[in-house]
């Protein structure tokens, strides 16, 4: 059998963070592989949320792709196949002939299943300065999350030179985290400008949750009621970038 | 100055109750012939063992509209409590996971006829009306146990047949192949609920396949409305009957759509809202069928105008509003609100008081008991393409 693309894996984690990334977005998901490797862009309908993945074919044991090709699956389908993949186990894509999805588990498990037709749309990126810049371990950053989200729906980031502030504030309460500049708490704080953004935890949540681990630390980058960016780290060169528009005062 | 709902609940039960008393032999007997319009209704009481059977008045000739809520438009409320109570409801006991047999493909044939169709029932006693009930459910006329029923046979819809007789078809698709192809919701809403659609089959009490087909429809028609350029401007819709006033205000934004509800309770307002942006809604609306019936109406005017916008939908029940006749009212007024030339507002403040105005909630109250304004904070990424 021909494959019109081929690659392979090295261990499961990163196919399963990227797929997880993207199923908290969209149900439906057209990728497109090249000779440069895969990636993918998407909005979740509301158009609040925006994932831009790119992950080179040198993040792959092996990796052939001749021509572009576009192949669209539903989320949750390519989700539970993922799934059955132990750590180690590294994965295999291909798409045959007759328009299937093949996807080969460690040595001997081979599903296949139906593609479905890509929408086409093209998403453009926002086009953005950022003026703030925060590096911190994505672990660190899903507690400032979930220590939020117990007064507030919302996340308020302020960044100056010297720190960082997380906070929250609901009906019954507020919440103000800082991270000093220079501390283990941050592992970078680059700002160029004063800055204030809020963000829905509604979005940010399951993204952080479903990367998980994967990825060793996150850079949080935005400017005042501008969209904030997110990048994880995937494997040594992957990554994912997320972009969460802002809530603005009326 | 409005009379009280008590006083035209009244009224109304006068009038009817003198009808009765002239024609009371046409409804209290062991056997009735008349037209159906043709309609079925499948009862909620007893689930999953529900009351299920043909509504047939005690008339002979073109009945059609008595079942028919979109030619209800324009009439009083007198008018069509009246339509109502003329239908004698016949029922037998039937477990909705089995939509088969004898009586149920007769009631099958029925929901899908082309025109009114004759009916003879024999019920097992004389059918006697019931009162004009709690105030909640829509009124009925009598009630009776059949004994055995015969239609003519009459033509049946081709689209409607096609799909009743497709086993691969979900009852989504049905629904909506059977909307697009332009069958009344109202025949549609029939069809589903004594179970013609989808791959297993079963009953659906009408009143949940009112809200079901309202939501696959709407849902549909949103969906379709996500690939639309922006509205260009903030627009007021405005419509009134039967004590039910609707504004609409449509503003640039990607779908977002809120609907709040008013009413008068004993003197005091009481409150529902419920709203959704493009990803749907994941739970029952606090406002229930009332939800989906609107979003209808408003992505009927999307699609047609093929524009996205978002949705404000407001709704005051006055006391007028005496006896509730069902969800289709908000359905077709709202429709009808979307007919009228719109109010052109230079922004979403100005609109609200355009829309406000012909209630007797101000806006305040309105925005207070609703979130589009803290929805509306949440800006779009491709705000910033």
């Amino acid at each position: 059998m021909s494959l019109v693309f081929s690659a392979i894996t090295s261990g499961s984690d990163d196919l399963k963070a990227i797929i997880s990334a993207i199923s908290t977005l969209v149900e439906e998901a057209t990728f497109v592989a090249s000779a440069e490797g895969i990636t993918f862009r998407g909005m979740d309908p509301s158009h609040v949320a925006l994932i831009d993945i790119s992950w080179p074919n040198s993040a792959f044991e092996k990796y052939e792709c001749d021509s572009d090709i576009k192949f669209g699956v539903r989320i949750d389908e390519f989700s539970k196949l993922i799934k059955r993949a132990e750590k180690k186990d590294s994965i295999e894509l291909g798409i045959s002939d007759d328009n299937m999805l093949l996807v080969t588990i460690g040595k001997n498990k081979k599903y296949k299943i139906r593609l479905i037709e890509s929408s086409a749309s093209d998403t453009p990126l926002p086009k953005i300065p950022y003026d703030a810049k925060i590096e911190l371990s994505s672990t660190a950053f899903d507690k400032i999350l979930g220590d939020v989200q117990v007064v507030s729906d919302y996340l308020t980031m302020i960044a100056t030179e010297s720190k960082a502030e997380f906070s929250g504030k609901g009906d019954s309460g507020e919440v103000v985290i800082e991270l000093q500049k220079g501390t283990d708490d941050v592992q970078d704080l680059s700002v160029k400008q004063e800055s204030t953004g809020t963000y829905s935890l509604e979005y940010l949540n399951p993204v952080v949750k479903a990367v998980g681990t994967t990825t060793g630390s996150i850079i949080c980058e935005y400017s005042s009621a501008k969209p904030l960016r997110i990048e994880f780290k995937v494997g040594n060169i992957g990554r994912i970038h997320f972009y969460l528009a802002p809530r603005v005062e009326s | 100055m409005v009379s009280s709902s008590q006083d035209i609940r009244k009224a109304i039960e006068a009038k009817w109750n003198e009808y009765l008393s002239k024609y009371g032999n046409l409804f209290s007997s062991d056997s009735l012939s008349g037209t159906s319009p043709p309609s079925v209704f499948v009862g909620s009481y007893n689930y999953p063992k529900v009351n299920v059977g043909p509504m047939v008045p005690p008339i002979h000739g073109d009945t059609s509209l008595l079942d028919t809520p979109e030619k209800w438009i324009g009439k009083t409320l007198e008018e069509i409590v009246n339509y109502r109570l003329n239908l004698v409801r016949g029922i037998q006991k039937v477990p909705v996971s089995d939509p088969s047999g004898r009586y149920i493909e007769n009631l099958q044939e029925l929901a899908m006829s082309e025109t009114a169709t004759d009916s003879d029932i024999r019920f097992y006693k004389a059918t006697s009306p019931v009162g004009l009930l709690d105030g909640y459910s829509a009124p009925f006329g009598p009630i009776g146990e059949i004994k055995s029923v015969k239609f003519s046979s009459s033509p049946s819809q081709r689209q409607i047949e096609k799909v009743y007789y497709d086993r691969d078809l979900l009852a989504s698709d049905a629904v909506l192949k059977l909307y697009n192809s332009g069958i009344e919701i109202s025949q549609i809403q029939k069809c589903f609920s004594i179970g013609m659609m989808g791959k297993k089959r079963k009953l659906v009490p009408t009143r949940w396949s009112i809200t079901a087909t309202d939501d696959i429809i709407s849902k549909s028609l949103i969906d379709e409305t996500l690939d639309y350029p922006l509205i260009d401007g903030v627009r007021v819709f405005h419509f009134e009957h039967m004590g039910n006033l609707f504004s609409v205000i449509l503003f640039p934004y990607r779908w977002l759509y809120e609907m709040i509800e008013a009413w008068y309770s004993k003197g005091v307002l009481g409150f529902g809202s419920d709203h959704e942006d493009a990803r749907g809604i994941d739970h029952p609306p606090e406002i229930a069928g009332a939800y989906f019936a609107a979003k209808l109406a408003v992505g009927e005017y999307l699609v047609r105008n093929q524009i996205q916008s978002g949705a404000l939908v407001l709704r005051e029940i006055r006391p007028e509003y005496a006896i509730p006749i069902g969800v289709w009212q908000i359905r077709e007024g709202v429709r009808e609100a979307m007919k009228q030339k719109p109010v052109l507002a230079d922004s979403f403040g100005n609109a609200l008081d355009v829309a406000a105005k012909p209630m007797s909630i101000s806006t305040k109250e309105w925005l207070s008991h609703g979130f589009i304004l803290k929805l509306m904070r949440q800006k779009r990424i491709s705000d910033f393409f």
